[in-house]
């Protein structure tokens, strides 16, 4: 694994996104890091693993680290949260139970930060002192060490293979302009 | 506008025949030996261990990620071995595992689920030894069903590498001998690329060609001055179709080939069955048994010749041995050393072909590793472009111990490399923050990276080897291999040399360097396994000769990658081909005299 990538894109992976290739899915994440499974992105108002509470706060929490701007919608307009509750209702749970423990802890422990640092849960705070509580956690990026700056290591790896692989992070946001059928390649001939 | 033209009806083998010849394996070596064998009138048998699969709904290459229920993925119960699993463990490496699949570490790239049926279940096809990355696929196809389509020819600084730096073995052959072939294949199959006129790269029969992207230009540019070479990549790919293959569609340039394992539903990048398989069964002198694992080359005990192959139906388990006047053994480079090794008779009792003791030796590929990112900062915040839509991005090739002597290594090695963005934003994972500031940063660089890793050459020893484990044994029973394998001094010296090299490139060329790796991925990692049964002209210190004939067995052929005397640095499935259509010839030739 690369070292400065703790999240597990190989080499042959870098390789072949130099080679112009989508960046793997699946290679952006390591199993323990990706958290679980798959599945369609579920519903917003029908979770499958979370309970509607957590959903709505891992929907905002998704929003926040990929939010909507002037040039596309962000990770709630994605479905982001129904996509990870999916990916968590189909863990495989002899090698992933854990994974899905981790995320539940991790949900509460953004708000038991967030009483700490802000004296109101996540949703009840302001989204200035939301993005304070998401700044603390995400102090360590490259190096968690506090169970808080884990789970946002893993909350934003998997947001962002939520939100970069649905229609409008790869439509909308990315404006990609491949997988169509091209009489021409593009770029230069060499000269 | 793609077309969608069916296989051919299967013929029913028939055991009770002799054909004139048997090939074992339908990858690069085994199709190539199927439709040579077969244009000279040749009445072929052609068993492969694995399934025949529908590969257009196998591999759905224009599927959206969001179309599909797990955006691309295999079920969760499956699992790819990571590079610290290989690292920190010993094969076999799904032994005690937790999941219901293991599968090497390609299917922890992208579209794991469309790759899933390709690539074998480490758990039913164990090896022992040491630490080994070892990527099989057995299907009809092998590994051409996912290749990396890189397509270079090898040229006398590697067929005369002893006599350049005297170092192991010179091949039987020169590149003379072989250039009329790889005309053939380029000819046959299709292969897109620039001219160059490299004396170490000689040019193939080029289609049109991909183009570069703007780093891509720059980084070419810019090597001009240091005389080095940046080329689109050489792929096998047919970028203007080809007029006598109805199962072969030019290639539309979607990117699906390096948004997967690999794999083209439309054919445009070269596989075996539809470049090779398919159409010599339409001669009518082909016959194809799919789910037919070999596991001896059955022995005349009156001539000592070959007289067969037997097999075990994949499925029913049940043992068959097919015969025939020929046996052609292209089943990749390990697995045929294994049938090899595994086919012991009064007459050959260290395995068919092995008076030598080099069965199984010599065992060589390319080291990865070391790789260079960079950022060209003209590029961020540029409106997008399509990067992607093409079968690959650039090539740089070897540029050391040509005429220079490099003081801490023998050999070269060459860059794989890309500029601009896929898909998928590859770096937003290693962008930090979060917000608006970190999605505008994301968006801007995306199409700014370039990026490249080197493969490098792995010299043959002796030692490098695998061997027959009698105490472990495959889903079907039969031994498996045990590696005695690591790279050498020599690599790592080269893998030091290729990051310097490579950042040295970036540097000049106003690429910023983001990264620089020096570091080695684990042994197999290449998946260019070459040398375990290799050519020569001493039957004392080789296994086969120059028409990858067997020095003991006249009527033994093999065909595929073991046969190399020496890696070289590039990708080898080119050669794998002119070489078994040269050989193929020749055993045609000499069938006809009644010399075999």
């Amino acid at each position: 694994m690369k070292r400065e990538d703790p999240a597990g894109l190989t080499r042959r992976d870098a390789l072949k996104i130099a080679a112009g290739a989508a960046l793997s899915v699946p290679a952006l994440f390591t199993r323990a890091m990706a958290a679980s499974a798959t599945a369609p992105a579920a519903a917003a108002s029908a979770p499958r693993f979370f309970t509607k509470e957590e959903l709505a706060l891992l929907d905002e929490l998704a929003e926040t680290i990929i939010p909507a701007d002037g040039h596309s919608p962000g990770a709630r307009a994605a479905k982001v949260a129904g996509y990870i509750d999916g990916r968590l209702a189909e863990a495989y749970l002899p090698v992933e139970a854990d994974v899905q423990q981790r995320w539940r802890d991790g949900l509460r422990r953004v708000d038991v930060l967030s009483q700490e640092m802000n004296g109101a849960a996540f949703l009840a705070a302001s989204s200035e002192k939301r993005v304070a509580v998401l700044t603390r956690m995400a102090a360590s990026e490259k190096d968690p060490q506090t169970a808080e700056e884990k789970f946002f290591r893993e909350l934003k790896a998997t947001t962002i293979l939520g939100y970069y692989t649905s229609e409008i992070g790869i439509h909308q946001e990315m404006e990609y302009k491949g997988n169509t059928l091209q009489q021409e390649y593009a770029g230069e001939e060499p000269t | 506008m793609l077309l969608q033209i069916r296989p051919p009806a299967p013929k029913e083998a028939d055991l009770t025949t002799v054909y004139d010849a048997i090939v074992v394996g339908s990858g690069a070596a085994g199709g190539m030996a199927a439709h040579v064998l077969t244009s000279h009138g040749l009445n072929v048998l052609l068993l492969e261990a694995g399934r025949k699969l529908d590969m257009e709904s196998e591999l759905k290459s224009m599927e959206w990620p969001y179309d599909h229920p797990r955006r691309g993925e295999m079920p969760r119960d499956g699992h790819a071995i990571t590079l610290n699993e290989y690292t920190v463990r010993q094969p076999p490496y799904a032994k005690d595992t937790p999941y219901k699949h293991v599968y090497s570490y390609v299917q922890g790239w992208g579209g794991s689920d469309y790759s899933k049926n390709i690539v074998v279940d480490e758990k039913d096809h164990p090896y022992t030894g040491t630490k080994y990355a070892w990527v099989r696929a057995r299907l009809l196809g092998g590994k051409t069903a996912i290749w990396g389509r890189l397509a270079l020819r090898l040229s006398d600084y590697d067929f005369k590498a002893k006599t350049h730096d005297g170092y192991g073995e010179d091949w039987p052959i020169s590149y003379a001998d072989i250039q009329p072939y790889y005309d053939k294949v380029d000819l046959y199959l299709g292969i897109a690329g620039h001219k160059e006129n490299l004396p170490h790269l000689p040019d193939s029969l080029f289609q049109r060609t991909t183009r570069l992207n703007p780093s891509e230009v720059m980084l070419r540019q810019s090597l001009k001055k240091m005389n080095r070479v940046l080329t689109p990549y050489r792929a096998g790919v047919t970028t203007d179709g080809l007029k006598h293959n109805k199962y072969r569609s030019k290639c539309y340039g979607r990117g699906a080939c390096n948004r997967r394992a690999g794999g083209c539903d439309i054919h445009a990048a070269f596989d075996s069955p539809t470049g090779l398989i398919y159409p010599a069964m339409d001669t009518g002198h082909l016959t194809l048994r799919t789910n037919s694992t070999a596991y001896e080359v059955t022995v005349d005990p009156a001539t000592g010749k070959a007289r067969g192959v037997a097999f075990a139906d994949s499925q029913s388990g049940k043992h068959y041995e097919a015969r025939g006047k020929a046996v052609v053994v292209a089943a990749s480079t390990l697995e045929s050393a294994r049938l090899l090794l595994l086919s012991k008779s009064n007459a050959h009792p260290n395995g068919i072909g092995n008076s030598s003791g080099h069965v199984g030796h010599n065992f060589c590929e390319h080291v990865m590793g070391p790789s260079i990112l960079g950022r060209v900062k003209d590029l961020v915040g540029k409106p997008r472009t399509l990067d992607d839509g093409r079968p690959g991005g650039f090539y740089i090739p070897r540029y050391r111990n040509l005429e220079d002597r490099q003081p801490k290594f023998l050999r070269g090695y060459g860059f794989e490399g890309g500029g601009g963005t896929g898909m998928i934003p590859g770096r937003a994972l290693s962008t930090p923050g979060f917000g608006a500031d970190f999605k505008k940063t994301v968006r801007d660089e995306a199409g700014a990276f370039v990026h490249m890793g080197g493969f490098g050459e792995v010299l043959p020893r002796y030692e490098s080897s695998v061997s027959i484990d009698p105490a472990v044994k495959d889903r079907w029973g039969i031994p498996v291999l045990k590696f005695n394998y690591a790279f050498g001094d020599n690599e790592k010296q080269m893998a030091l040399d290729m990051a310097v090299t490579g950042k040295e490139m970036f540097e000049a060329a106003g690429i910023e360097v983001l990264h620089a790796d020096a570091d080695v991925l684990t042994e197999g990692w290449s998946i260019h396994e070459l040398g375990t049964a290799r050519m020569g002209s001493d039957p004392k210190t080789s296994v086969l000769n120059q028409f990858q004939q067997s020095h003991d067995v006249k009527n033994l052929f093999v065909v595929d990658g073991s046969s190399h005397v020496s890696a070289s640095c590039q990708n080898p499935t080119w050669t794998i081909m002119a070489l078994a259509w040269r050989s193929c010839d020749h055993l045609a030739d000499e069938l006809g005299k009644g010399n075999l």
